[in-house]
């Protein structure tokens, strides 16, 4: 039904009728009619004698006949053309006069009267119309039945093959995805990031081309077998063909090597896992994300690589065909390598080992900093000005008013590049997957003070906090130590209990020599915080004691306690290097004295005694502290 | 950025050439490093009758903001002063109808530019429609925006290398602004007032003289 709104225009060709053909093959063509001319001519071919549909019929029988007459009345009449009108319409005259007559007398009924015409009724054989209406309807059920098993059959054919239907319903979505443009007569697209502020050379654009006559040159082969591989095929109305150079997969590597060993790695590919081949059946959207990857991978790499050149780096970044080498740290490099791979049969080969530890920071990090990039190509900072360029950054826009001096302005200059910003990423990167390490070494090797580290959840690409707490399992009430590590790109920023900032480089070892440190500041700090409790009195402590073996890092701490009534003395001594806690005890005044010929009267025996070494590894408890506590217990209960 | 004050050096009997030779000679002895040239230059446009009372537009160029375009429009009673971005030059192009430029009062003060700790000093021949006018020293103290607290100090450098020369008070333009924060159009206040006096001043007589 919906064939009733479309309107056809029908129009006379343009050429005129070739009136005659010369021998020389010249065609002389008759002149085009005037407006008159032409009334007349359609107004001749009115026949006002047809009335019914029935003399039209006739008509067309006769049309032959007349159609030999035609062309002399028209040349006989010629003188005035309007002659064989008149005599039409003349004709018409009398007989509507003569009807007019006719009706007027039998009006009247006086001398004529009209009587309907009896019809013989048709002799009807019961039987036989009985028969012939069976006939008939069977007919009639027959072309039905056939109908509809025909429209059965091509409605399941439809459902096997599922050929999508239109072209158009096909085009108009794609054309809510993707650019397109209509160039003569192919519809062009384009993949490029242009319009998203991509500035890469490279034109990303694809046809498209209505896929019908390849599948009816398909669809023959095929429909002799029936049910065959035809309905397995997705087929769309759509052909996409897109450029040698966009096609397959591409995808950025991105791997840090340390001595030709890899440490991390990260494949970028935003597609996600499944790749697509470059089959050629695959639906027009997947081909077209997979192009579009292909290109934004190849501008990412080209950005990468021409940086890496331009870059002025103390070891000058290489770039040897499609891989980028950047040293980030002493020993460590980054490696970027661009990765097509253009026959789709061929998997990328993946050696599972190493690469299997898909690194998401980087990937996201790499797939960022070009959309930055690109959103800086076209969103400017407001307010624009009016009458100035467009681009410049809105510092560089206040610069003449605020009468920046060269110096600034250079600074203003200076961008960093995409391959600097990963670098330095790779390099936080690195540093904090270092500190972990340590950190996580530490904690299992540690089983005394317990490390526990707190990492913040804010933290930026190349910078993170985290916060380590040393404690004694069962005392952490009595005292913590706490320290902060600020991770950047090249070293770390501790901050210790007391407040001193320490700066360390990029060597994990540092960092685990300042742990070391501060679990030996730990166990005296926690020694004092527990002879307060115990009602002990600290005589003296340093952190720093001048005396005894020198370390080979640091220095030993200590502390002396005296028990509440002064006759027993503890001494604790911390190595942090070696890991060892020294303790002593002195009794004073002895509780058994016997007189010398030096020490003669118990009096002198109140100036301090002799040390003893306890083993504490002898002792009962489960850490240091505890048997401290132990210690300290004994010895006051004993006085 | 710092405070900067200009001062005009006489040249007595020497050619343009060699004061500023021997005035290099003496801030190289210093320990100055020559970091480049610098200029600053000068235009003046005057309206149009049309527009009724006259006043003056000057527009000067500092080589050392590259980026921005000094104008000081002067009315008669005052000067308005204003920094804007390069677009002025142009700006100034297309109302050459109001405020046509003078072909002959352009001037301008280059030379070699010397740096030495905190101090910018800056030799500058000065030219008017390239005629040889004189020599204007400039000497910025960068740690300070305020001239109160660095004139002193200033001064003793200044008295260093140029001698007796060397200025006894602060210049007239910055006596009032001594307690207020520096800013980049100071300087070029300065420039426009030594400008527009050497515009006035007849030629050296030193020029007159035959070699």
């Amino acid at each position: 039904m919906a064939f009733n709104s479309i309107n056809i225009s029908v129009e006379a060709p343009i050429e005129n009728q070739i009136q005659e053909i010369t021998y020389d093959g010249m065609e002389i063509y008759q002149p085009p009619l005037t407006l008159s001319e032409s009334l007349v001519k359609y107004a001749q071919k009115i026949d006002f004698s047809k009335t019914t549909d029935l003399d039209l019929k006739r008509e067309d029988t006769t049309d032959d006949s007349k159609s030999d007459i035609d062309p002399k009345d028209a040349f006989q009449s010629s003188l005035w053309p309007w002659d064989s009108v008149r005599n039409k319409l003349r004709n018409a005259h009398q007989e509507v006069c003569v009807l007019a007559d006719v009706l007027a007398i039998a009006k009247d009924k006086r001398y004529m009267v009209l009587d309907p015409v009896p019809q013989e009724p048709l002799e009807t054989k019961p039987m036989v119309q009985i028969y012939a209406r069976k006939k008939a309807l069977a007919g009639a059920a027959n072309v039905l039945l056939t109908g509809a098993e025909k429209l059965k059959t091509s409605q399941n054919e439809a459902v096997r093959n599922r050929t999508t239907p239109d072209f158009h319903i096909e085009l108009l979505r794609l054309r809510q995805n993707w650019r397109l443009k209509k160039v003569s007569n192919t519809i062009i697209g384009d993949l490029s990031y242009r319009t998203a502020g991509s500035k890469y050379l490279q034109t990303g654009t694809f046809e498209v081309t209505k896929a019908e006559e390849d599948e009816k040159t398909n669809s023959p082969p095929s429909s002799p077998l029936p049910g065959g591989i035809v309905p397995a095929k997705p087929s769309s109305a759509l052909k996409v063909s897109i450029p040698s150079e966009l096609q397959g997969v591409a995808y950025i590597e991105v791997l840090c090597q340390k001595d030709f060993e890899d440490l991390c790695s990260a494949n970028i590919n935003f597609l996600g896992s499944g790749a697509p081949s470059s089959n050629p059946d695959m639906h027009w959207q997947q081909k077209l994300e997979a192009a579009q990857n292909v290109l934004f991978c190849k501008e990412l790499f080209n950005q990468l690589a021409k940086e890496a050149v331009q870059l002025q780096n103390p070891i000058p970044h290489m770039v040897v065909g499609n891989q980028i080498m950047a040293s980030v740290l002493p020993s460590i490099q980054l490696i970027i390598a661009l990765r097509h791979s253009t026959s789709g049969d061929k998997k990328i080969e993946k050696p599972s080992h190493s690469r299997s530890e898909h690194d998401h920071v980087l990937e996201h990090s790499l797939h960022q900093l070009l959309r930055e990039v690109h959103h800086k190509n076209t969103h400017h900072p407001f307010p624009h000005p009016a009458t100035g360029p467009l681009g410049p950054s809105k510092k560089r826009m206040m610069a003449g008013p605020m009468a920046a001096d060269r110096y600034e302005l250079l600074e203003m200059t200076k961008q960093e590049t995409l391959l600097e910003q990963i670098v330095r990423q790779t390099q936080h990167f690195l540093m904090r997957m270092r500190t972990e390490y340590v950190l996580d070494t530490l904690a299992k090797e540690f089983k005394d003070p317990l490390i526990t580290s707190h990492w913040s959840t804010h933290s930026s690409a190349t910078r993170s906090c985290v916060k380590i707490t040393i404690l004694t399992h069962g005392y952490d009430a009595v005292h913590s130590t706490p320290l902060l590590v600020y991770i950047a790109e090249k070293g770390l920023k501790c901050i210790c209990r007391d407040g001193r900032v320490m700066n360390l480089s990029y060597e994990p070892q540092e960092l685990r020599d300042l742990i070391f440190y501060t679990i030996n500041q730990h166990r005296i700090q926690i020694v004092i915080g527990l002879a307060k409790v115990m009602g002990w009195q600290i005589l003296e402590n340093s952190n720093h004691l001048g005396i005894g073996a020198v370390e080979p890092l640091g220095n030993a701490a200590s502390c002396l306690l005296a028990s509440p009534t002064g006759d027993r003395i503890i001494a604790v001594r911390c190595e942090p290097q070696a890991n060892a806690i020294h303790v002593s005890v002195a009794h004073s005044p002895r509780t058994d004295f016997f007189p010398g010929r030096l020490v003669t009267e118990r009096k002198w025996e109140h100036l301090g005694g002799q040390f003893r070494d306890v083993r504490m590894d002898k002792m009962e408890g489960k850490n240091f502290l505890y048997k401290m506590e132990l210690l300290m217990a004994s010895l006051t209960s004993n006085s | 950025m710092g405070v900067t004050i200009l001062s005009q050096f006489p040249i007595d009997n020497r050619t343009g050439p060699q004061t500023i030779e021997m005035l290099t000679k003496r801030i190289l002895a210093l320990g100055s490093v020559q970091q480049g040239h610098f200029l600053v230059d000068c235009e003046t446009y005057s309206s149009v009758q049309a527009l009724g009372h006259q006043r003056s537009v000057h527009v000067l160029h500092n080589s050392e903001q590259p980026a921005t375009v000094f104008s000081l429009l002067d009315t008669g009673t005052k000067i308005i002063p204003l920094a804007t971005d390069g677009l002025f030059d142009l700006l100034m192009m297309k109302m050459a109808s109001f405020y046509q430029s003078k072909k002959q009062t352009k001037a301008e003060s280059k030379g070699p530019r010397f740096e030495i700790a905190d101090f910018c000093v800056k030799l500058g021949t000065v030219t008017v429609s390239s005629n040889f006018k004189g020599v204007l020293v400039e000497v910025e103290y960068k740690p300070c925006v305020i001239p109160a607290l660095c004139w002193e100090l200033i001064l003793e450098f200044l008295q260093g290398f140029l001698g007796s020369s060397a200025p006894a008070a602060p210049p007239a333009f910055l006596q009032n602004r001594m307690q207020e924060i520096y800013s980049p159009i100071d300087t070029i206040q300065q420039y426009l007032e030594h400008f527009t006096h050497f515009r006035k001043s007849q030629a050296p007589t030193m020029m007159m003289r035959p070699q």
